[in-house]
């Protein structure tokens, strides 16, 4: 009966009332659970009242231990598919973690700079994974056999990579892309899920003779970054794929590249796009950061949520970048609704327009360090919010880190580091830096509540509809919070930091939640000078599940 | 511009004994500000930022010359080699002033390129091979020269006299394959093992698709019946001036 009861709320996506349902049950289907991104299952068999009981029932140790594990795993019909650092990817029985098979990416030999990778898409029978020498890789579902692989850029010559989860929409495989630090022009790219044949892409940039072109001075366009180095979401009733867009390079230093002309500057980076799914064309854009000389990379999720604002019902576009705002779009045209603070330092402005303009903007200056808060770490790293419609809050993991930082003319050598400036991460004025989880109203930017966590944040939040709240921190504690009030239920050590993004799914009717332990990532190297202790944070590369005792349920 | 007039000016003084090795690091400074210390890799001064600290380490000159030039496999680190000599130099003795090493003197160091420049008219052809511009129908999507590129068609060995010659290029290797019941042109790698490697070229950029035994099947009389694929539409993107000086470049790196 309960096995019954789960697959009827694990059919997605739209429920009563026509409202986006973006909760998961029991499989985990995509990178944000759902195309949705709430990363909210609707299981809730494990709940504030049992949860004391959670227990490890398997781990699953990949042995790729460089970076940690960055990865959300997919789980559809009991079984989990998981991606490592290096691009190896493993299926494994979801209920046992006994491996089914796994398919190890012949890595360049000379590869370096920034490989790691945070997860595979699933669909058309095939498990699909980004490389960090650009090739997106298709996987037999059922045999772990390489089915058909494509370069979509020549790694050597454009200094990017995949690191980011694909999404799997409809008939195809979409795939962002990384590199926007350097002298790059960032692109999304479609392939058909079955064939690798190249669908769409849509350039984040537009190139000459295309509106928006002319925010761009002279040929920096051809280098001025938008890198989609995170995945992206998509509304199948609008047939829209919406993805943010990366920092404008070069980073911190915008002489070179801002025209003052037409409306926005240096479009579309720093953006929200929204993308017809069949052709890859622009439907709308909204640039949450013009003119981004902070590395204020606007690449994260987006979250599909419909709410009520002033007494009616809109599609919403949720969405946080690195400059410690969020943001809520109406998602079918783009039109701005709030924006609101989720970090307590943002002194790169003083203030924004009811419509949504950026008042008093502090920027880095040539040869003299800056303090601004918060800086390019983000007041959120990468790491992920959820929603839960039960309470109607969204659980966000907040960065208090800023950084001096200074900017410099840079000339652009394609493919290199083209940063225009160098920073140091440093606490903010009044104190010590920290990081806190909150539940926000994710319209009005109400906090609900607030807890305190004295080094940074960096894996991703898990709302279920137990209305528990799950994430884990670098020390290697795995834990659960009330929902509803920010307590702590339950903690588990579990060995290693974390820098992944758990979830939930159900096999045979029991429910099981599954973390990435592992520390490591650049963000993760990157608070080091901030804390000393950052070195007793361990490494490692494990998937830990647990669950209720069998006979406790 | 402002660099490589730099460039230009220093290397004069920049590679005597005593005082010129100070002027080395000065350099090496300046390409270590802009080229490693980024924040997201090292700090500033040899401080850690994304990537490790790196004054004070007790490093040698020989390991800090070994590493910019190589990467550390696996690591964040990338290789550097392809930087310009001097400058690779440069940023050795900038690394090896911060741990307190003074680099050997290197005798009749001339600040010339690792690899000989390009003309620069196949340097304009380099650039047009393998423009970001065209994205994925740019000649290096399928063929790599000069380090450049993506190695799907075989390493070119010649090179056709002229732009008229270049469209007229035949390629009956490419055949005509049916598997899951599409017909789609194809460059077959492997057709006799346990599975079938093809790319698949209906489209750039190519896709290598890896099919069961006996599961595609090719058109009676291939390889020499070719198919509908057709290499000078790959020519689209370019004009015959462009073309004419990718021939240029690709006459100056082919041996």
């Amino acid at each position: 009966m309960r096995y019954l009861l789960l697959l009827a709320i694990a059919a997605p996506l739209f429920g009563q009332g026509g409202a986006a349902n973006g909760a998961t049950g029991a499989d985990w289907p995509s990178y944000g659970g759902t195309q949705l991104a709430w990363r909210y299952s609707a299981l809730n068999q494990v709940n504030t009242s049992n949860v004391k009981k959670l227990a490890p029932v398997w781990a699953f140790q990949t042995g790729d231990y460089d970076q940690g594990l960055q990865s959300t795993p997919i789980v559809i019909d009991g079984v989990l598919y998981l991606s490592t650092t290096h691009s190896q990817v493993f299926a494994l029985d979801a209920a046992t973690g006994k491996l089914i098979w796994q398919y190890k990416y012949p890595m360049p030999r000379a590869a370096g700079g920034n490989i790691q990778n945070r997860g595979v898409a699933v669909g058309a029978g095939m498990v699909f994974v980004g490389t960090y020498d650009d090739y997106v890789v298709a996987i037999d579902q059922k045999t772990g056999r390489e089915a058909w692989k494509v370069a979509v850029n020549d790694s050597k010559q454009c200094g990017c990579s995949i690191t980011a989860a694909p999404l799997f929409v409809k008939d195809k495989v979409i795939v962002g892309t990384a590199g926007g630090d350097g002298a790059f022009r960032g692109y999304l790219t479609a392939l058909n899920a079955r064939t690798g044949r190249l669908a769409w892409r849509f350039y984040t940039i537009p190139g000459p003779g295309e509106k928006g072109n002319e925010t761009w001075k002279g040929d920096s366009w051809r280098y001025g970054g938008g890198a989609t180095w995170m995945t992206g979401s998509f509304d199948p009733a609008l047939n829209l794929v919406y993805w943010g867009t990366g920092n404008a390079a070069s980073d911190m230093y915008a002489d070179n590249r801002y025209s003052g002309q037409g409306e926005g500057a240096n479009l579309y980076t720093s953006s929200v796009v929204a993308l017809d799914a069949d052709t890859g064309k622009l439907k709308w854009h909204y640039q949450e950061i013009p003119k981004d000389v902070w590395d204020y990379d606007a690449a994260y999720e987006c979250l599909l949520i419909d709410r009520e604002v002033h007494g009616k019902m809109r599609k919403l576009l949720v969405h946080i970048n690195k400059s410690g705002y969020s943001w809520a779009l109406d998602r079918t045209n783009g039109e701005f609704i709030s924006a609101y603070p989720i970090v307590e330092h943002h002194t790169w402005l003083t203030g924004m327009t009811e419509d949504g303009k950026i008042l008093g903007r502090i920027e880095p200056v040539e040869n003299k360090a800056t303090l601004i808060c918060p800086g390019p770490d983000g007041g959120k790293s990468w790491n992920q919010v959820a929603y839960s419609p039960r309470t109607g809050f969204m659980y966000t993991p907040s960065l208090e880190i800023c950084s001096n930082s200074i900017s410099r003319e840079q000339e652009a050598v394609e493919g290199r580091g083209f940063l225009g400036g160098t920073w140091s991460n440093d606490p903010p004025a009044d104190g010590p830096a920290y990081s806190h989880i909150d539940a926000y109203d994710p319209v009005t930017g109400k906090r609900q509540w607030s807890v305190r966590y004295k080094y940074a944040l960096l894996a991703s939040m898990l709302a279920t509809a137990g209305d528990l709240v799950f994430t884990g921190d670098p020390e290697g504690n795995f834990f659960a919070l009330d929902a509803r009030n920010g307590s702590k239920l339950w903690n588990f050590q579990t060995g290693a930091g974390h820098r992944g993004s758990a979830i939930s799914y159900s096999v045979n009717g029991r429910q099981f939640i599954a973390t990435p332990t592992g520390w490591g990532s650049i963000a993760g190297r990157m608070i080091g000078p901030l804390w000393p202790e950052v070195d007793t944070f361990r490494a490692g590369s494990t998937l830990m599940v647990f669950a209720l005792p069998e006979e406790t349920r | 511009m402002k660099f490589a007039s730099f460039l230009i000016l220093v290397p004069a003084l920049a590679f005597g004994q005593g005082p010129g090795q100070n002027n080395m690091a000065a350099r090496g400074l300046d390409i270590f500000d802009k080229t490693c210390a980024t924040g997201y890799c090292h700090g500033t001064k040899g401080t850690a930022g994304g990537a490790p600290r790196l004054a004070a380490r007790g490093f040698d000159d020989a390991y800090v010359t070994q590493t910019v030039r190589n990467g550390i496999p696996g690591t964040g680190m990338p290789g550097f080699g392809n930087l310009e000599r001097a400058d690779l130099l440069a940023v050795v003795a900038y690394v090896d002033s911060l741990n307190g090493v003074t680099p050997p003197a290197v005798p009749g160091m001339a600040a010339g390129p690792a690899r000989p420049k390009l003309p620069a008219d196949a340097q304009r052809g380099r650039e047009l091979y393998s423009d970001q511009v065209r994205g994925l129908t740019r000649c290096s999507i399928c063929h790599q020269a000069d380090g450049i590129g993506i190695a799907v068609a075989l390493p070119l060995t010649s090179v056709p006299e002229s732009v008229a010659a270049l469209r007229q290029v035949r390629t009956p290797q490419v055949e005509m394959a049916t598997a899951e019941g599409d017909t789609f042109p194809a460059l077959v790698l492997n057709r006799n093992g346990a599975q079938t490697k093809l790319y698949d070229l209906t489209v750039p950029p190519p896709v290598l698709r890896t099919f069961a035994k006996g599961t595609v099947t090719f058109r009676a009389g291939a390889p020499s019946a070719g198919s509908n694929w057709n290499h000078s539409a790959m020519l689209a993107p370019y004009n015959d001036q462009e073309l004419e000086a990718i021939l240029v470049f690709l006459r100056a790196v082919t041996k």
